[in-house]
């Protein structure tokens, strides 16, 4: 088979999962259905009986990578949405993402470091917290592999999404604003899509905290880099 | 400018979907001119961010409304996980790390994760409360 027709289907093989694989997640909304996870396991099926070559995979699917660049510009217009709400609780906004991000990234190497995980790994991990894009640009910034990064981000936002779920059951929260930035700082874009499920002003709140504490890793990474050393 | 942004809103109106392939490829352009200009300057910040700061900007200056962009922005939000399970697959080139260090990698997110989420909720109800109060 032709190179170029390889690359071809698997663009197709992915866009045909996504598209199939989407509406199921809606239908039934948890963790193991978001398409983050069932997209994969689609391709990782259709590489072990065809045989999966990764550069010929990436070829013409990095077209879709390079859309979280706009995709990260358009979140311009969430944050223009919800300017009231940070003017109102700018306070708690900034608290909420400051520390979270702090500890997001202190936690990540000191428990990478705990369990004995290889640098790049452990560089790797420190970004995760935040939405793609971004920890991809942080990643590479802080010498961790942004691949690799990306994954991490995956997973944590599968399991940010049902382990929110368990710590609001357990948690006295009494605001939506600490509802929606607990999924926004510590699951991005997929605990936001969780929040959204919980209500509006939820979903509000986690886009917005989402968008800051990435912006906020993005502009700590150079210290970061020097403080990992 | 003004008659530029009515024809986009009736270009939303009757062709929805053509409003929504000219938003994002707008959307791309400011981000590639931002980008390459950053590469060039060699400035601190990725283009992205500075991309998002100038449509930031320009909302805020009312140079460009929101209903310009809506289209093409909600679609690039909403569809974002698609664009990055490409970057997922690269799993596959490091299955042999994962197979030594996935558990414990696992491990270290979930951990982390919780410390996360209930600090950051736990300091915004903290700021929270603490506004209600003396808002009495």
């Amino acid at each position: 088979m032709r190179a170029e027709f390889v690359s071809l289907a698997w663009l197709v093989a992915t866009l045909a999962g996504y598209y199939a694989l989407k509406p199921v997640y809606r239908r039934h909304p948890r963790w193991w259905t978001s398409p983050l996870l069932t997209v994969p396991v689609w391709l990782a099926l259709l590489g072990v009986i065809f045989g999966m070559n990764y550069p010929a995979y990436i070829r013409d699917t990095h077209w879709l990578v390079l859309m979280l660049g706009p995709a990260t510009v358009a979140f311009a217009l969430p944050i223009w949405r919800y300017r009231h709400v940070i003017r109102e609780h700018w306070l708690a906004l900034a608290l909420g993402v400051v520390g979270g991000s702090t500890v997001a990234m202190g936690s990540a190497w000191a428990l990478a470091s705990a369990l004995g995980l290889d640098d790049e790994v452990r560089r790797s991990l420190v970004p995760r917290s935040i939405t793609t894009p971004l920890a991809m640009v942080v990643s590479s910034d802080i010498g961790g592999v942004p691949e690799l990064t990306a994954l991490f981000v995956v997973i944590t936002g599968v399991a940010g999404i049902a382990l929110g779920e368990l710590l609001l059951k357990y948690l006295p929260l009494r605001s939506a604003l600490a509802r929606g930035a607990l999924f926004g700082v510590g699951a991005h874009g997929a605990g936001t899509a969780k929040a959204y499920g919980i209500g509006a002003e939820e979903g509000a709140v986690s886009s917005l905290a989402m968008v800051l504490s990435g912006i906020l890793n993005v502009l700590l990474a150079p210290v970061v880099a020097k403080l990992m050393a | 400018m003004t008659s530029l942004h009515a024809r986009m809103r009736l270009l939303s109106r009757r062709r929805p979907m053509v409003a929504l392939i000219v938003q994002v490829a707008l959307l791309a352009m400011v981000w590639f001119a931002c980008d390459t200009v950053v590469r060039a300057l060699h400035l601190p910040i990725p283009g992205s961010v500075g991309a998002l700061a100038l449509v930031l900007a320009l909302l805020a200056m009312r140079v460009v409304p929101e209903t310009s962009l809506r289209r093409g922005a909600d679609w690039l939000l909403a569809d974002m996980l698609l664009f990055f399970i490409p970057a997922v697959m690269a799993v596959w080139e490091h299955l042999p790390l994962l197979r030594s260090e996935g558990l414990r990698i696992v491990v270290a997110i979930v951990l982390g994760t919780v410390m996360v989420m209930a600090t950051t909720a736990g300091l915004v109800d903290l700021a929270f409360r603490w506004k209600q109060h003396r808002a009495r």
